[in-house]
């Protein structure tokens, strides 16, 4: 039992989604089992048999167990692979397919609230319509983070790369989250934005980062607080941070943050909303870009969210 | 009066759109398939054309050659908007001549039409 329990079988099982004799762990321990039974029993058969032909009846034997039970084992690796591929290929097609309806959602609504601005309508109505459109916008992000995940696992995740001017970007951001911010209660300031030079990136992309990073910071910070944005210059790169007064990670949590669809016990409880596919995505373009993304956190302090991104060439001159 | 040719499949979409710009002031020309479009835009001369992809009969960058290779046609500003957003799909656009790429999803009608709005100011 102690090896059931130390390679941790059923947790392994569990894990994967799959039957306790179909894990890699079990597999391997029947794999070592079998060669063992195998060649003690040949070993005993052929001193029986004091004859060379026997010897080499054996040994076949040995080689066919061993190559039939690895054969099963790669196969179904094999399966596990293609099946791993299907769920990607499944998550893009139909994050994809539902696109075409979002966006009629997203337009009709809109179409409406243009409509409403002319004619006059009951508060609630409108209010109705604008949670409609809010809703959809937020469904048709999640959709957006799911084919980007999809992307990345396939290695289909395809990033641009020209001179973009990253303090245009951050402004961008920060006038977006104006309003809620306000709501709030909320203090952004972005200073440190002086000699900050062109960077070497996908506009879009870069811009998705930033406003992720943005987003989490204040969603995480109670009312009144206060978050920070720097632009620094390092070396080759541009360092861009967000600091916040907010919930923080705890300590134990650290090495998990930028996993598929983690999010850290302590936000649970309060923060419902949150797939957990954000800094996973943003991981992924910042490292395509040769950036690094990085944090540190104190729960209940608060947390620092930093990337870099190379200089464009262009500004070095 | 701009006159805009929309040519999209989708007729939720293709309401959408057409009346939000045709309140917006411009003159809607409707198109549903790649054959249509080129016939529209050969009799009727649009100002823009905003182009789909993924469109039966013929596809987006089929019309867009279409367009491009007639003299009469080719100063037309083409704005693609479909919800392909790969590289190479963009870069295939960018090619054939269009001049805007815009990605259905990230749009709001209001964005659409201030692209839209930007392009015509810039070929004039």
């Amino acid at each position: 039992m102690w090896i059931v329990n130390d390679l941790n079988l059923k947790k392994q099982a569990r894990d994967l989604g799959i039957k306790f004799w179909q894990t890699p762990g079990f597999l391997f321990i029947m794999l070592g089992v079998l060669s063992v039974v195998v060649m003690t029993a040949t070993f005993y058969i052929s001193k029986n048999y004091d004859s060379p032909e026997m010897l080499v009846v054996a040994e076949s034997i040995v080689v066919i167990v061993i190559l039939s039970v690895g054969n099963f084992v790669i196969s179904l690796i094999e399966q596990m692979i293609r099946l791993n591929r299907m769920k990607s290929e499944f998550v893009s097609v139909a994050s994809h397919q539902l696109r075409t309806p979002l966006s009629a959602i997203r337009w009709e609504t809109e179409l409406l609230l243009s409509k409403f601005r002319k004619e006059s309508v009951s508060t609630k109505q409108r209010q109705s319509i604008e949670n409609i459109n809010t809703l959809s916008g937020k469904m048709t992000k999640l959709v957006n983070d799911l084919l980007d995940v999809a992307r990345i696992d396939q290695g289909r995740l395809i990033i641009r790369k020209m001179p973009v001017n990253i303090v245009e970007l951050v402004e961008e951001a920060v006038t977006g989250v104006s309003t809620i911010v306000k709501m709030r209660n909320i203090e952004v300031v972005f200073k440190d934005k002086k000699n900050i030079p062109l960077v070497f990136g996908d506009p879009e992309k870069i811009r998705m980062v930033i406003e992720n990073l943005l987003n989490n910071s204040i969603k995480y910070t109670t009312n009144h607080g206060k978050i920070e944005i720097k632009l620094l210059k390092k070396g080759d790169f541009v360092v861009f941070s967000v600091k916040d007064n907010g919930v923080g990670i705890p300590l134990e949590q650290h090495d998990r943050v930028f996993d598929k669809f983690f999010r850290s016990d302590n936000v649970v409880k309060y923060q419902t909303e949150g797939t957990g596919l954000g800094l996973y995505i943003a991981k992924n373009i910042i490292e395509q870009l040769n950036g690094k993304i990085w944090f540190d956190s104190v729960e209940n302090l608060g947390s620092i969210f930093s990337f870099s991104v190379p200089i464009s060439r262009k500004s070095k001159k | 009066m701009t006159k805009i040719l929309i040519v999209e499949d989708e007729p939720m979409l293709h309401k959408a759109l057409a009346e939000f710009l045709a309140e917006d002031g411009f003159q809607i020309m409707s198109a549903f398939d790649g054959e249509e479009a080129v016939a529209l835009a050969k009799s009727k001369k649009p100002d823009l054309v905003l182009l789909d992809i993924i469109l039966p009969k013929k596809d987006g960058y089929e019309v867009l050659d279409e367009l491009k290779g007639d003299e009469k046609m080719q100063k037309i500003p083409i704005v693609l908007l479909t919800n392909l957003e790969s590289v190479e799909n963009i870069q295939k656009a960018f090619d054939k001549g269009a001049t805007t790429y815009l990605v259905k999803s990230n749009y709001k009608l209001e964005d659409i039409a201030k692209k839209i709005k930007e392009v015509l100011k810039n070929s004039k």
